[in-house]
């Protein structure tokens, strides 16, 4: 069961991985960040409810983990709406207002 | 421990039933082509992990993830789709060797992880059996955010404070340059 539960933090972790290199949109990409900060959720309560059942250290971690992603997701998206404002466009490999 | 008991084989069913969840909503929302609906897979996929938090002991961080992934994040995804609705260009190509070398990259590293998992004995790792202390997760977790982990907490509360302002800042149309093209015709 542990071992299982092991299997779908990896799983979600590589499969946030390869969205996030692959996907066009800026929103689909944020969505695989998402995924990929879920995967480490799983795994740190995981650990915690295996090894140390008594004092949960992992879940005030994960507490800490999700505060994070609502601060990430907030600003990354205000940042696709302003980029979106100027360049008309949500598509990642147009935003190159930084390159050269 | 939970508040409500479930026996071994039940929950090795419901965990299935759940990892079964899991893997077939996110494949959704990193292949489907349409954004709207991999934003409503992935609060699909949340609240399946907010499940398996519930099989793990962990109730409170189930309601926590309900609560500000499934309302807050997911909601704000989903407005930002609605605000961004420009449908990509058809002549856009699908499938490019990029693609082709990262999903091979990342199926080898979870070839390796899977093995790695796999090969640690990890019953000779657990300290006590989980099921036989019942603790209440809220108050443990309230004593550990305001005696030992105070700091980190505090400067949670700051990055909260600063990621709101930033994000009205950064989102708030910019109205001096267009002030400045109107002075100018005046």
């Amino acid at each position: 069961m542990f071992q299982s539960v092991l299997i779908i933090g990896a799983y979600l972790f590589c499969l946030g991985i390869y969205g996030l290199v692959t996907s066009r949109n800026m929103i689909r990409a944020l969505m695989c960040l998402e995924l990929m900060l879920n995967s480490v959720n799983i795994n740190l309560i995981a650990f915690s409810n295996y090894c140390d059942p008594v004092e949960i250290k992992g879940q005030v971690f994960v507490i800490f983990i999700i505060a994070v992603a609502a601060a990430e997701a907030a600003i990354g998206l205000a940042i696709v709406l302003n980029i979106y404002r100027n360049r008309n466009s949500a598509r990642i490999d147009q935003f190159d207002l930084l390159k050269w | 421990m939970s508040v409500f008991y479930i026996s071994e084989s039940n929950k090795s069913i419901i965990l299935f039933l759940i990892e079964i969840a899991i893997v077939l909503g996110s494949i959704g929302v990193v292949t489907l082509r349409k954004i709207v609906y991999s934003a409503l897979l992935l609060g699909f996929v949340l609240i399946s992990i907010s499940l398996l938090y519930l099989i793990l002991n962990a109730d409170f961080l189930a309601a926590t993830q309900v609560l500000i992934y499934v309302g807050a994040v997911n909601v704000l995804i989903l407005f930002g789709i609605m605000l961004i609705n420009k449908p990509d260009p058809i002549n856009l190509k699908l499938w490019t060797i990029g693609d082709n070398l990262s999903m091979i990259v990342s199926f080898i590293l979870f070839i390796i992880l899977t093995i790695n998992i796999y090969s640690i004995e990890w019953s000779s790792i657990q300290i006590m059996d989980s099921q036989s202390i019942p603790i209440n997760s809220v108050s443990t977790i309230g004593n550990h955010i305001l005696t030992d982990m105070l700091l980190p907490f505090e400067l949670l509360s700051i990055l909260l404070l600063v990621a709101l302002m930033g994000a009205i800042l950064i989102a708030k149309k910019d109205d001096s340059l267009e002030m400045n093209t109107l002075i100018k015709k005046k």
